[in-house]
């Protein structure tokens, strides 16, 4: 099956967590399938937003979803 | 002496009465959900020899007792195969991460699992040199096991399944297989009910509210095994969820309707279905009605389950996958005759003409899913020289954790014409039963090993593996994909 393509931006090497399962690290290319998923970071919670719901749908190795934690102050 | 007709009529009447009364087992209510315990990939021990780095599963198929026995002379070519990985000497037996099973295959597969080196010890005479059916019909046509079958909650599948569980797993649970480090074991049947696989597994048992640990492996085999007609399906009873249930972790949104026609859509129909608790009793037969060879496991696994976390994890360099197909297949004879087929030839290829073209497309999406993956990592690295060579100032792409360097290597009877002095009709000839001469189970365990050597991906594996060992090179006559493509 088709694979899309989703990469988690935070200024910090971290753990991804999609749905709540360890997927892989932040900076890093992961590939999933298609559809609705929860994404959030490993601990510690100085992260902010606290989660980013996405549809990962349409991407392309080379053109992947980007989402963005940023460290909180 | 009319007391004791009466005492006589009463003693009978009680022993007919209490074997009717036969029940299969059935299985135990979870109470408590744990994600932590139970038989799942992430819950065993790697063991000291396995590493994540080279990842090996390994597909037995349908075939009676010709699947199992080439199942088998696998094994052995895997133990006896030295390999060095991350330094260390080692079996390339040793890092075999997850064996998936169908029909005769697993009862190799699920041998291993419980006694491992004992597979190689004691599990040809105790299984493959063995007339198991006549051990079956024997126990049919004992007159006590008459009475428990007049019972309609004891059948054919359940005198199979006591036979293997005396005989051949020694009243092994799943509860030993978990005491083990890898291989994860995954015994396939299908749900008739349904028209779905089932896997057992404790995220299907956890669906099912029920647990797996103190469930007979020889009733999981009986139902991976229970070909239609000869034999009966194996029931489960399913409950409610036990307290603090959370579905995987890929289950949730993925019913969304709009994603209908997507494989994660479909996956978690398949576990909907035990989530259902309308579908109070769930009967199983063969793994082969729904698939032939134990690649669908294994690519849900690769699509979302414990090959795709360590691939995005960066865990898995090579990532190898040996399907061992035991498809026979008697010489084609209708098409050398003007008289159409009879009823039952007619009966018979309806049968089983759908499931051998599922089977060719399970290889081969297997396939293609690893290759698009290696094409992926192509046109990466292509884009990456591109860039630096045109427009250097330019960021490159953001990588993988990791490249995975992939092979799928197929052990089938057909090739065996490869091989110098060997007759692939003699194998495509055998009966798919669970009786084989010792002479038919030497040669079947002596072609294994020939096959496996004679796969170019196989050679291409062992080529790269060495070649790391020794510092050196990858071979420049095994590129990334040639472990699928050679």
């Amino acid at each position: 099956m088709a694979k899309e393509y989703l990469v988690v931006l935070f200024p910090r090497n971290r753990r991804v967590m999609i749905n709540g399962e360890f997927m892989g690290t932040t900076n890093k290319k992961l590939e999933l399938e298609s559809g609705l998923y929860e994404v959030t970071l490993g601990p510690p919670k100085n992260f902010t937003p606290e989660k980013h719901d996405v549809d990962l749908r349409n991407t392309s190795s080379l053109m992947p979803m980007i989402v963005e934690f940023r460290e909180a102050v | 002496m009319k007391k004791y007709a009466i005492r006589m009529v009463i003693l009978i009447s009680a022993f007919i009465l209490f074997i009717g009364c036969a029940h299969y087992i059935v299985n135990d209510q979870s109470r408590n959900f744990d994600s932590q315990s139970g038989y799942r990939f992430d819950t065993l021990d790697s063991g000291p020899r396995n590493s994540d780095s080279l990842f090996v599963c390994l597909m037995f198929s349908v075939g009676g007792a010709p699947a199992a026995t080439l199942s088998y002379g696998i094994m052995e070519a895997l133990r006896d195969t030295v390999i060095r990985v991350d330094g260390q000497k080692k079996r390339l037996l040793d890092e075999v991460d997850c064996i998936s099973s169908v029909s005769g295959g697993s009862f190799t597969a699920a041998y291993y699992g419980l006694f491992r080196e004992r597979l190689f010890e004691d599990f040809r005479v105790r299984f493959l040199e063995r007339d198991i059916q006549c051990a079956l019909a024997s126990r049919l046509f004992n007159p006590v096991n008459w009475i428990r079958l007049a019972s309609p909650y004891f059948s054919r599948i359940d005198m199979a399944a006591e036979l293997y569980d005396s005989d051949i797993f020694d009243a092994a649970t799943f509860k030993r297989l978990q005491s083990h480090p890898r291989p994860f074991v995954i015994l396939n049947a299908t749900n008739i009910g349904a028209d779905r696989r089932f896997d057992f597994t404790q995220e299907y048992f956890d669906a099912l509210g029920s647990r797996l640990d103190l469930y007979h492996v020889s009733r999981a085999v009986a139902a991976s095994s229970a070909f239609p007609y000869l034999l009966t399906p194996i029931s489960l009873k399913n409950y409610p969820v036990a307290v603090g249930y959370t579905a995987p972790w890929w289950y949730e949104n993925a019913l969304t309707p709009k994603n209908w026609m997507t494989d994660r859509y479909n996956a978690a129909k398949n576990l909907s279905v035990y989530l259902d608790k309308d579908n109070r009793y769930i009967h199983l037969m063969d793994g082969g009605l729904s698939d032939n060879i134990g690649a669908r496991s294994i690519l849900d696994a690769f699509d979302r389950g414990f090959i795709r976390t360590r691939i995005n994890q960066g865990a898995i360099r090579q990532l190898v996958l040996i399907v061992v197909n035991a498809r026979t297949q008697s010489e084609d004879q209708l098409s050398r005759e003007e008289k159409p087929p009879g009823f039952l030839t007619v009966a018979e290829k309806t049968a089983t003409v759908a499931m051998d073209n599922y089977s060719y497309d399970s290889v081969t999406e297997l396939r293609e899913a690893l290759y698009a993956r290696v094409q992926t990592q192509k046109d990466e690295q292509a884009c990456v020289a591109m860039l630096s060579k045109y427009c250097p100032q330019v960021p490159a792409p953001i990588p993988f954790a990791d490249d995975i360097d992939p092979y799928l290597i197929e052990i089938n009877f057909e090739t065996a014409g490869q091989i110098l002095g060997e007759d692939p009709r003699y194998y495509l000839d055998l009966p798919t039963s669970f009786k084989l001469s010792k002479e038919q189970v030497a040669k079947i365990i002596a072609i294994g090993p020939k096959l496996l050597q004679a796969a170019p991906q196989y050679q291409c594996m062992l080529k790269v593996l060495a070649a790391e060992a020794e510092g050196q090179p990858r071979p420049e006559a095994c590129p990334v994909g040639a472990g699928i493509f050679p």
